[in-house]
């Protein structure tokens, strides 16, 4: 609670809190939002290549339709690890814990987050948790993929023990993400800058200011889920037992009831995201300010009343089978509508194309992809035959790798100056950019069609018709792998030696451009006043107050 | 690049002369901060309500003619952690007057009367005799009521905490912040109890 009580008047020492000395305090139990977000990024691309090897050694077995790595149970772990490790340990504490806690404080004209405390214990959860997640390899790991299934997720049924402390390792993560919801939302609702209103804030504070509820209602509601399975595993309290009455569907309506908001958790930050990118290298206004805000909070609604859709197989009844199909075909409206905005933004724009900008244009092709294979999904009669096939791999692989992931990318080479005062590498991000676009699309693509031959999901072995496309998305995977990790070297090596940026190398025009890279313990030596949306190129910018903050 | 300062005619008037005032009181973050927290609360309590409503309506398991509940002990029960909401409320009332004795009785008696109701429950669980893995009455009562227990439990330590913390003089006449709270949680407590009553009792 300290660091934010800056007190009014008298002169600059006193707005200042002193910055912690000594390497404990300043970098590992730190307070400062800053150095939370990149304690958040630097573990979860930890466990992305974690995450990222066990993708690889499915795609290995994946290569002959005998299999020949792993036994099929060993399969079902890797898999599932790979499922609950990709969702829960990296896209989602990168977008939110990441690069939500690094930067939209900064973009509301804050000094810290409102618990800062809070946040610390938020991220000291994290870690924690991905190594139980992985320690649960050393007993069984869960074998029935990331959404665990009862009864598939009992040992009556051959599920290992391991199972338990997947439940637990995911509870503590949700814990995490709750008490992160609560902050942030405490934050943006209470700690803007003079001025600063809600149709005045960056459309990335917009996307974190819609995911926090998300964060906060959703995951206790997972939180139950997970409690309600470790009790029926450890202790035989019969939630989801059905020879004792009780109900494996329970199981799929309380998972879903998170998970499909989930979705939304790990998309909506990337649509921010998007946002800041797209009208800085196009040197235009954002096109439909109002709309794309608001649009993110009609699907952060809409995400809320459409979990069924994942169930329409599970002996859903046929009358409400029509609203959750209908509900869910609604929210490629207002996501459309944000397309739409994106591409307007574009045109007729002065496009700059960066590393930065190429992922974000990337993303627009490759979510679109995504996003309409789902309301093919949400189709009845589509879902009930594409349903645990490939098809829905695909699907799902689009939105997550082809729309989390690319906002990720886009997001890192756009705000790495604010970490570290220096750029990344624009050549080797361009090679990692066309790497990645034509690695990821080779090996998701003809998932689409090997879904609709029929090839299940989840299964180690499979017919040998499909083998020659498997083969193909394997061997374009190995090119995504190489993309990612010629990512990470760059970041690594930027470090040291990339070029320095100086406070705003892109002439961008939020907040936290207008302070030094990388940014001071205290963000700002005075808080601004603002008095306009930041995306108007041909104006001045809207900030008064910030004179001296390069000083 | 150098950032303009920005010194545009059109903009003069619009903008705050004094913006380093301090813009933000902490009491009004915490505060806001103990509601999301609660509304976060209750959805884990409403996610095992859904679990319960929907485990009893899919009509395998449930104790034919009912579980053996007693109504009369549990009615009383419910009276004396409702009393213990109105103590809580003149401890708090009796803090704004200023008056440290009133407070420490009242808040003495909250804590006396939420022990109370934990006895009751304790009671009500030796009579009904059920097991917690007793098939899916066992799982929806004791794990709703039990984690109700434990909100009152913890509620009783968390009360005893911020009696200490104002004798010793943590809390003033005027900032009260954490007492407020303890307030807002203690009411919290009772409403799920009122939820909790309705739905096992009376339904």
């Amino acid at each position: 609670m300290t660091a934010v009580a800056a007190h009014a008047g008298g002169g600059l020492a006193d707005h200042i809190h002193p910055e912690p000395q000594g390497f404990i305090r300043k970098y590992v139990f730190s307070i400062d939002h800053k150095i939370i977000g990149i304690q958040y990024m630097i573990t979860a691309f930890l466990f992305m290549i974690l995450g990222g090897m066990l993708a690889e050694l499915i795609r290995v077995q994946l290569m002959k339709a005998s299999g020949g790595l792993m036994t099929p149970e060993t399969y079902n772990e890797v898999y599932s690890v790979h499922g609950s490790t990709m969702v829960w340990l990296v896209i989602i504490p990168l977008l939110t814990g990441g690069f939500g806690n690094l930067i939209f404080p900064v973009q509301i004209g804050a000094r810290d987050v409102a618990f800062p405390w809070l946040n610390m214990l938020s991220f000291w959860l994290f870690p924690p948790a991905g190594l139980m997640l992985y320690a649960s390899f050393l007993m069984g790991a869960p074998t029935a993929g990331w959404t665990e299934y009862p009864p598939m997720s009992l040992n009556a049924y051959g599920a290992h023990d391991g199972t338990s402390m997947w439940a637990a390792a995911i509870f503590l993560i949700g814990v995490s993400s709750t008490m992160t919801g609560i902050n942030f939302l405490v934050t943006i609702l209470k700690m803007r800058a003079p001025g600063m209103t809600f149709t005045r804030m960056p459309l990335f504070v917009w996307g974190q200011f819609v995911t926090a509820p998300l964060l906060m209602i959703a995951t206790t509601a997972l939180g139950a889920a997970l409690a309600a399975l470790f009790v029926q595993r450890q202790f035989g309290v019969a939630f989801f037992d059905p020879t004792r009455g009780g109900s494996p569907l329970l199981w799929q309506h309380m998972f879903w009831f998170y998970s499909h908001p989930a979705v939304y958790i790990m998309i909506l930050p990337a649509f921010g995201m998007i946002s800041e990118i797209l009208p800085t290298f196009s040197r235009k206004p954002i096109f439909g300010y109002k709309m794309i805000a608001f649009s993110s909070c009609a699907i952060a609604i809409l995400g809320f009343m459409v979990w069924a859709h994942h169930m329409f197989t599970s002996g859903l009844a046929p009358a409400l089978q029509l609203p959750f199909m209908v509900l869910t075909m609604l929210i490629a409206i207002p996501t459309g509508v944000k397309i739409f905005s994106w591409v307007t933004t574009l045109w007729g724009g002065v496009i700059h194309m960066t590393t930065a900008m190429l992922f974000a244009i990337g993303f627009l092709a490759t979510f679109t992809l995504g996003g309409i294979t789902g309301v093919f999904l949400a189709a009845v009669p589509f879902d009930l035959h594409a349903h645990g096939t490939y098809f829905i791999v695909a699907h799902l692989h689009y939105v997550l790798v082809g729309g989390s992931l690319m906002g990720i990318l886009a997001g890192l080479f756009y705000w790495y100056p604010k970490m570290s005062g220096r750029l990344m590498n624009e050549k080797l991000g361009k090679w990692a950019f066309w790497l990645f676009f034509i690695g990821f699309n080779g090996t998701f693509l003809p998932m689409h069609w090997l879904g609709m031959w029929g090839q299940p999901r989840r299964v180690a072995v499979y017919d040998p018709q499909f083998q020659a496309w498997n083969q193909v998305a394997s061997w374009f995977s190995f090119v995504m792998t190489a993309a990612l990790i010629l990512v990470l070297f760059n970041a690594l090596w930027s470090m040291r030696n990339g070029k320095r940026s100086g406070p705003n190398p892109w002439n961008a025009r939020t907040l936290e451009w207008q302070i030094p890279s990388p940014m001071p313990y205290y963000n700002f030596k005075h808080v601004p006043s603002v008095f306009a949306a930041p995306y108007d190129f041909a104006e001045p910018l809207p900030y008064r107050g910030l004179e001296e903050e390069l000083t | 690049m150098a950032v303009a300062s920005v010194t545009h005619g059109a903009y003069a008037g619009v903008m705050s002369e004094e913006p380093d005032q301090l813009y933000v009181e902490t009491r009004e973050l915490r505060i806001q901060g103990f509601l999301l927290f609660m509304v976060s609360d209750l959805v884990l309590f409403s996610s095992f309500i859904f679990a319960y409503l929907y485990l009893r309506n899919s009509g395998q398991g449930w104790p034919a003619g009912g579980p053996k509940l007693d109504i009369a002990l549990a009615a009383v029960n419910s009276i004396v952690l409702f009393g213990s909401g109105a103590t809580m409320h003149f401890a708090l009332e009796n803090w704004k007057h200023r008056n440290f004795t009133k407070f420490a009785n009242w808040i003495v008696m909250t804590i006396i009367l939420g022990a109370g109701f934990l006895s009751g429950q304790v009671l009500e669980y030796i009579h009904i005799g059920a097991r917690w893995s007793s098939g899916i009455f066992g799982a929806s009562f004791y794990t709703l009521t039990g984690m109700h227990g434990l909100h009152v439990f913890a509620g009783i330590i968390y009360l005893t905490v911020l009696l200490l913390q104002a004798a010793q003089g943590k809390y003033t006449f005027t900032k009260y912040t954490g007492l407020t709270l303890g307030t807002l949680y203690w009411h919290f407590v009772d409403v799920i109890w009122v939820v909790l009553f309705s739905i096992f009792y009376l339904l």
